[in-house]
């Protein structure tokens, strides 16, 4: 049973999406139309939890003590080129599975009301799952692959065919797509060449992890120090592209704008969590020489991003836009964090993934909420909601505050841990990023509590604000748990931590230890 | 040739037996009755088809290098595994035919046994071992080929296509037989091995005359591959015959001919260590076929990209696909140029397939925009539509990956100077994606058309459908079946390795 634990997560959502189908066709022509879409929401929703619960299992299996992938399977998959089908979770991957297996039902529930092609929806929003759990899951870098092309197609359509506005969301769609597809395509290339000059037979990724590690103990570099860089380039162009990391950035705010909330959720929540990992996957053990040489210049550009990010986030006039340059701002410093290379900056960097996650999943749903009341996005068209919605209002408000980064709440922990890490981090110039990134913060409470006193405070000026209904049951259901963890989180870090601390520092060890060599 | 030792072995050319003699009975069922006809050929097609492959299953056990027919056949494993993708093409084509016959209202006779012809042909040039025999396999399945282009008589389109495709490939296989002809000269034999150990022996005896010949030959299979410089006919006539013809050619002659392209070139040009000339045509055809597979691939994409007719699209993409393949090919190992062409078939069969469904009577919507918000409509045929699609820009899990993948990783690791040619295909790769995605687009993404009726399915025409997807997601996921028996080698074949 635990040794299928991660196929059993991996192949539910599929099964999911089956039984919706199964479902339709053996009720299709009796049951009206109507009753059968709810009958697919409900099959999705239950699906989508209990996955999550699976991934609870998981979760409580762990062991912390162990720094190596656990619940490890193994099973030949093509012989003839030597890839395997590898699975297993470390304390790095253990916490993305759990934040989108959690995220899914969320996902699910705000968007409860879509009403056309419902079966093909969740069918995406299931396909997406898999892909996205498969990425953070595969020891194989074949499998790897595979899984991250696979989220990227039904995220397009769910951009594509259940998005905001149709003359925009094509457009954001093919740009999305042309972007995630060219920069994975690069990724291929690394793995090709990784493969090649580790003279490995497989593409097993721990096998050629430990390949080349023994191999730089013993003083050889199995990869020519020329051609690492280039690898190491084509696999970060994929990963930052996918985050995305300035300037690559051009694909994220028209697609997160022009994506349903689901599709938003799942983007800004986990997707762009997917390059921060294969960052750690892949560029930090296979490359630890390149990665140190260009760790400031990445972080350079992480700040550029953060402070970028920033700034536009203050003068945007549309709600969803403003959280979208946001994220991208957040993400700054997930990778200042994981490229500072010190204990703290590469935990904060793992817990500000979770956080931003979580907070910024649920400021997507909070302004999908209102947009699906009042068909608008713009901040000026609301005002005083706070008198209208209290309970809705209470919600964004603490998850505004996490956002912008507040004691007591999640946020807090992860920019405090980075800022702390980078500033004593060795990597040339680091300190001046992280006095940059302090400055962030600062900018950061400006657009969040602006934007909070826009929309929140004030007098209800608008005559189709004035009967806007509070949370209902179902937005509840979505957006407590949000809240909750924002606040669980916040208070007590170390449960969390405590998790990832081996495979974290054993990542970094490996970094620092092997490129000083 | 010694007649003593002729050694005919009947067995060995069991499949080109069948579906030759298929060929001829089909033509009969329709002369004695039209009527009858239309029901029987498809049913009878295939079921020859069918013992065809059986036949090639059979024949398995006995793949040696041991030649029958004085050298001119052999029954190798690359000849077994070429002829059962092409036999599996015919079949997908048969099972397509039945609808496109009776939608349009064409006598199916001549249609069914003209397909028999051409596979047999295409059988013939995956099982020659002589020169002579790779023309007369060419020859039969084109002329079969230039036939069926021009099926669709009434329509002008068809009757320039068909006309276009016989010019030029009258052309070119002139090109080719002179090739032929010279070799024979430089070297005194047709036989392929016979060259091959000419050429390790250091014995040719005209060498810049073998020199010319080979050029030659490279023109005349770059024709029939359509690879660039030699693609200049594809889209017209791609274009212009019937959509199923038109999946048909884009099939079953190429990989037939790449059967027969690997024969002559891989194996008997595929000598790097022979004295002389040997080593000399080695290194001139290797690098000549190189630049042809970056042309072909940079080309092929680049103005598949301006596309807005779907066949014509796809007729560019199948030029970059044969550049792809070509980088197979120059590893001059047969399994990676075998893989490609699997998963190329399966998915051109399938999107030409698709195409032909919703292009209606005489070809009339074959416009991308022709296609606009028909995803949710017709399910059954847009979402296949993509699958094929992104197999062909090479997103797994789709078969279209494996191959590719498969494809690159052999030349890269085969060769530090075809790496190039790999970055080259994955910069190509990479442009390509646009206009794969440009269909996905505009079916799920654009407003629908309103005149959109759904199209008629014949269950064949389903089966043939759900073979291709089927073979596209199966060959995409779990290769490893194609790929074992890909490395299958043929006993005897330490032998010859030892010789090279």
């Amino acid at each position: 049973m635990e040794l299928y634990l991660i196929t059993i997560l991996l192949f539910l959502p599929l099964l999911g999406a089956a039984s919706m189908w199964g479902h339709s066709l053996a009720f299709l022509h009796r049951v009206p139309l109507e009753r059968i879409r709810e009958h697919y929401r409900w099959i999705a929703l239950v699906i989508a939890g209990l996955e999550f619960l699976i991934s609870l299992i998981l979760l409580f299996k762990f062991d912390s003590s162990k720094s190596e992938p656990q619940f490890q399977l193994n099973i030949p998959w093509i012989e003839g080129l030597g890839a395997h089908f590898h699975l297993g979770v470390d304390g790095i991957s253990l916490w993305l599975v759990v934040l989108t297996t959690f995220l899914l039902p969320i996902a699910i529930l705000v968007t409860w009301r879509v009403n056309n092609n419902v079966r093909a929806y969740f069918t995406t929003l299931f396909l997406l799952e898999t892909g996205i759990i498969g990425v953070f899951v595969s020891l194989d870098m074949l499998l790897f692959y595979l899984f991250w092309e696979m989220s990227i197609i039904p995220m397009g359509f769910l951009i594509g065919v259940w998005g905001a506005e149709r003359e925009h969301r094509v457009h954001a769609t093919i740009k999305f797509l042309i972007f995630t597809v060219v920069g994975s395509l690069f990724m291929l290339v690394g793995i090709i060449g990784v493969f090649y000059y580790s003279g490995a037979t497989t593409f097993d990724l721990l096998e050629i992890t430990q390949t080349l590690q023994s191999n730089r103990a013993a003083g050889r570099e199995l990869i020519p120090a020329n051609l690492a860089v280039w690898f190491w380039l084509a696999f970060a162009l994929g990963f930052f592209v996918k985050i995305p990391i300035w300037p690559l950035h051009a694909w994220l705010p028209e697609t997160y704008v022009q994506a349903p909330t689901s599709g938003s959720i799942m983007m800004a929540g986990v997707m762009a969590k997917m390059g921060a990992y294969g960052l750690m996957r892949f560029n930090l053990p296979l490359f630890p020489d390149v990665s140190m040489k260009f760790a400031p210049w990445v972080m350079a550009l992480a700040v550029i991003g953060l402070i970028y990010g920033a700034l536009l986030a203050i003068v945007q006039t549309d709600l969803k836009r403003l959280v979208a340059y946001s994220s991208l701002s957040h993400l700054g410093y997930v990778i200042l964090g994981i490229f500072a290379f010190t204990s703290q900056s590469m935990q904060g960097a793992l817990f500000q993934m979770i956080n931003h996650g979580i907070s910024t999943g649920a400021l997507f749903v909070c302004v999908g909420l209102i947009t699906q009341r009042r068909q608008t996005r713009e901040i000026s068209e609301f005002g005083g909601m706070a008198t209208q919605m209290p309970g809705y209002s209470t919600a964004f408000m603490i998850i505004a505050f996490s956002s912008l980064g507040l004691p007591l709440l999640n946020g807090f922990i992860g920019e405090i841990l980075i800022l702390v890490g980078t500033f004593s981090s060795s990597v040339p110039y680091s300190k001046v990023f992280a006095v940059i990134g302090a400055a962030g913060v600062v900018l950061a409470s400006i657009y969040i509590l602006w934007k909070m006193q826009r929309v929140l405070f004030g007098a209800v000026t608008k005559e189709e604000n004035k009967e806007l209904e509070d949370l209902t049951r179902r937005e509840r259901v979505a957006l407590i748990p949000m809240v909750a963890l924002a606040i669980v989180l916040g208070v007590t870090p170390m449960v969390f931590l405590r998790a990832s601390d081996r495979t974290v520092n054993q990542v970094r060890t490996a970094v620092v230890q092997q490129s000083s060599k | 040739m010694q007649f003593s030792n002729l050694n005919l072995d009947y067995f060995s050319i069991l499949p080109e037996i069948i579906t030759a003699l298929a060929g001829v009975i089909l033509m009969l069922i329709d002369a004695f009755s039209k009527k009858a006809g239309r029901k029987l050929s498809p049913m009878f097609s295939l079921f020859a088809l069918v013992a065809t492959l059986a036949s090639i299953i059979a024949l398995w056990p006995r793949a040696s290098y041991t030649a029958s027919f004085a050298g001119m056949i052999v029954n190798d494993h690359l000849r077994l595994y070429f002829a059962l993708v092409i036999v599996a093409c015919g079949i997908i084509a048969t099972l397509l035919a039945s609808q496109f016959l009776d939608d349009e209202a064409l006598p199916p006779g001549e249609f069914y046994a003209l397909m028999m012809f051409a596979t047999t042909g295409m059988l013939m040039m995956a099982s020659a071992g002589d020169l002579v025999m790779v023309f007369l396999g060419l020859e039969t399945s084109s002329i079969a080929t230039y036939v069926m282009a021009g099926y669709r008589r009434t329509d002008l389109r068809a009757n320039e296509s068909s006309l276009k495709y016989f010019l030029l490939g009258s052309f070119s296989a002139a090109f080719l037989l002179y090739g032929m002809a010279l070799t024979y000269g430089a070297t005194g034999t047709t036989n392929i091995e016979g060259i091959r150990q000419i050429l390790i022996a250091g014995k040719v005896i005209y060498p810049q005359m073998l020199l010319v010949g080979v050029a030659m030959m490279l023109v005349g299979f770059g024709f029939k591959i359509a690879t660039a410089p030699f693609h200049l006919w594809t889209p017209d006539v791609y274009e212009g015959a019937p959509t199923l013809v038109t999946a048909i050619l884009a099939t079953g002659p190429k990989v037939a001919v790449f059967a027969a392209f690997l024969r002559v070139f891989a194996e008997g040009l595929g000598t790097p260590t022979a004295p002389a000339v040997g080593a000399q045509i080695y290194d001139n055809w290797i690098n000549a076929l190189a630049v042809m597979a970056a042309i072909g691939m940079t080309f092929g994409n680049i103005v598949a990209l301006a596309q807005r007719n779907m066949k014509r699209m796809l007729a560019y993409s199948s030029i970059a696909h044969g550049g792809y393949t070509l980088i197979g090919f120059l590893t001059t190992e047969y399994a990676p140029v075998g893989f490609y062409m699997l998963t190329y078939a399966l998915m051109s069969l399938g999107a030409f397939a698709i195409v032909q469904m919703l292009a209606r009577e005489g070809d009339a919507k074959t416009e991308i925009s022709d296609y606009a918000g028909i995803g949710f409509e017709v399910p059954n045929l847009s979402f296949p539509l993509a699958i094929f699609m992104l197999s062909m820009a090479g997103i797994p899990p789709m078969a279209g990956f494996m191959g590719k993948f498969y494809v690159f990783k052999s030349a890269w690791v085969s060769s530090p100077n075809l790496r190039w040619l790999v970055i080259v295909a994955i910069i190509n790769s990479i442009i390509s994606v646009y206009y794969y995605l440009y269909p996905i687009v505009v079916m799920f993404f654009r407003p629908p058309v309103s005149d959109f009726t759904k199209p008629r399915l014949s269950p064949m025409s389903q089966l043939a459908l759900a073979i291709t997807i089927i073979g596209t997601l199966y060959f995409g996921l779990f290769p490893n079946g194609a790929l074992k028996v890909l490395q299958q080698k043929t006993p005897g074949a330490q032998q010859v390795a030892v010789q090279k």
